[in-house]
């Protein structure tokens, strides 16, 4: 299992598309910077438009601060970016090698399937969470710039709160370390039905394209208001748990139940993978 | 074999976490009873129709449902929103058995007003100008000994946040101007489109001007019916009290329902404290 799990992590590091995910969250960074650049200078308080013409703005000089790029940045990416990277990985793990024509001789190597595939998601969760270490890191690193203050949440905007809150930069801090995890977590459900998709398809970017249809189908009718009754029946909704770590005091709870609630998509995905892929007749 | 049968438990070990950890709110606004102290009981109902009618302003016809609920609960004050003049208030004086005095706002720019009811006692009124509307404030002791209250009946724009959030800072500055021996009480539709848990979009400027009014609210006053639920159809939370936090313990919170007749769009919000 070792030395199969090392082939695989020295294939992942081998292909393009693990640079190019980290390449296009730096893009994505930078827009993030030019972005809340053109904001301040256009509507923040302390002298701007917002400050003339309303009384009140909670866009005071502390709230822009390196944390609060860091979490706007973290949320806004985390729906629609970071899931394509992840399918895009997980989707080509099985149906890449039938493309290239080298799953079948793997297969009949002294390995089990289910080795093979349980050491393909893995190095998959692996690819995840550097995605989320590498992007946290990188927002945190550029936050350093503009000076870590503490990260006050308001109700609205990002949808975290009810009433105003404020975490302390220290305690902020490691609400961010935490968010890689339980955000890795969450994202593991993508990736698993990418892996389901990438076994059943047998083309990469069907499997792509059919995990993301999925998401996005999902994402979308979640987000519309006609449609609230549907919400909790889709994996979307619970993924949204890992953003429970940024609020004042962390509803454990909730927290716990809805990471369950993707474990068991996660687990009841993979296993479907591994009863599919260890009875697949190979053909390639 | 093991993987696949490991794969299993675990997956059966998350369904039955997820089913075991029921993710409850854990905390409440209400504070500890205190059978001595007198409650003051606060309603607030818009009750013009929703905004598909031909005419969304309060119907007259409806007013003698909306006084039987008045009646049944009995609250101390009360601020309506969304009446189409003097006619309307007396008539609901009326059929309330003139156990109510009340009075009205101005126009403004507005064809609809606001209205405040207190029970059996002296109360005055005044105008609190917010940019192109009014809302009212009623003034009246609720004990002999206790601080004077007032309760203000308040609407803001349905369909322009920003202005919604320049009139919430008018009214929260009249408010803040009371004499601190008043314990003062913001009603109203605010319309505020603040949903936490619904998480319909990323970000907007709507979404902002309703953070920022609202915040602004509960930087001085506290939201007493947080926990009571939504107050208007498509599960919307839009008609608030406010109290101030030092003066106020909340007994009771709850939203109405089943008191909306015609075709209202809100339900009363009612909130008992102690002062």
């Amino acid at each position: 299992m070792l030395t199969q799990l090392r082939i695989e992590f020295i294939k992942l590091i081998r292909s393009k598309s693990f640079y190019l995910s980290f390449m296009a969250l730096v893009g994505f960074i930078l827009l993030m910077l030019w972005g809340f650049y053109s904001y301040s200078q256009r509507k923040a308080g302390g002298g701007g438009q917002a400050a003339a013409q309303f009384k009140y703005t909670y866009e005071s000089k502390s709230y822009f601060n390196g944390l609060t790029f860091a979490l706007y940045s973290v949320v806004f990416s985390f729906n629609l970016l970071i899931p394509i990277f992840v399918a895009m990985t997980a989707g080509s793990q099985i149906a890449g090698e039938a493309r290239a024509g080298t799953l079948r001789m793997i297969c009949i190597r002294p390995v089990s399937r289910v080795s093979i595939l349980l050491s393909k998601f893995l190095i998959v969760a692996l690819h995840t969470y550097l995605l989320m270490a590498f992007f946290i890191g990188l927002n945190l690193l550029v936050g350093y710039y503009f000076g870590w203050d503490n990260l006050e949440l308001f109700p609205g905007p990002l949808n975290l709160v009810e009433e105003p809150g404020k975490i302390a930069w220290n305690d902020a801090l490691w609400r961010f370390f935490y968010a890689g995890f339980s955000g890795t977590w969450a994202l593991l459900v993508v990736a698993a039905l990418a892996m389901l998709f990438s076994i059943l398809l047998e083309n990469s970017s069907m499997a792509v394209v059919a995990t993301l249809a999925v998401y996005i189908m999902l994402y979308i009718i979640g987000r519309i208001e006609f449609f609230e009754d549907l919400r909790p029946y889709f994996f979307t909704t619970d993924m949204d748990f890992w953003r429970d770590v940024f609020k004042p005091i962390i509803p454990w709870r909730s927290f716990f139940h809805y990471g369950s609630i993707c474990g068991a998509y996660i687990f009841g995905l993979l296993l479907a993978a591994l009863v599919i892929f260890d009875r697949k007749d190979i053909t390639t | 074999m093991w993987a696949k049968i490991l794969t299993g438990a675990l997956f059966l070990f998350m369904l039955a976490c997820a089913i075991y950890i029921d993710p409850v709110r854990d905390r409440s606004l209400l504070g500890v009873r205190d059978p001595e102290r007198a409650r003051l009981r606060l309603m607030t109902w818009n009750i013009g129709y929703a905004s598909l009618e031909s005419d969304s302003r309060a119907h007259t016809e409806d007013l003698k449902a909306v006084a039987e609920t008045i009646l049944k609960n009995s609250p101390d004050a009360v601020a309506l929103q969304e009446l189409t003049g003097q006619e309307q208030l007396d008539a609901l004086l009326g059929h309330l058995q003139q156990r109510y005095r009340g009075a009205v706002c101005g126009f403004g720019s507005q064809d609809r007003i606001e209205a405040v009811l207190v029970k059996g006692r002296e109360a005055r009124f005044e105008e609190i100008p917010g940019g192109d509307r009014y809302a009212l404030g009623g003034v009246f002791r609720f004990q002999k000994e206790g601080p004077e209250v007032v309760l203000i009946s308040a609407h803001a724009d349905a369909f322009n946040a920003a202005r919604r959030r320049s009139f919430t800072g008018d009214v929260v500055d009249w408010a803040r101007a009371r004499s601190p021996n008043q314990a003062v009480f913001i009603a109203g539709d605010f319309n505020f489109e603040l949903r936490a848990r619904s998480q319909s979009n990323i970000y907007t400027d709507n979404i902002k001007h309703d953070s920022e009014a609202y915040s602004y609210i509960l930087k001085h006053f506290r939201d007493l019916g947080r926990d009571a639920g939504a107050t208007a159809i498509n599960d919307r939370r839009i008609d608030y009290i406010f109290g101030l936090p030092e003066v106020t313990l909340l007994q009771r919170a709850e939203v109405l329902k089943g008191t909306a007749v015609g075709r209202m769009d809100h339900l009363p919000l009612l909130v008992e404290v102690q002062l």
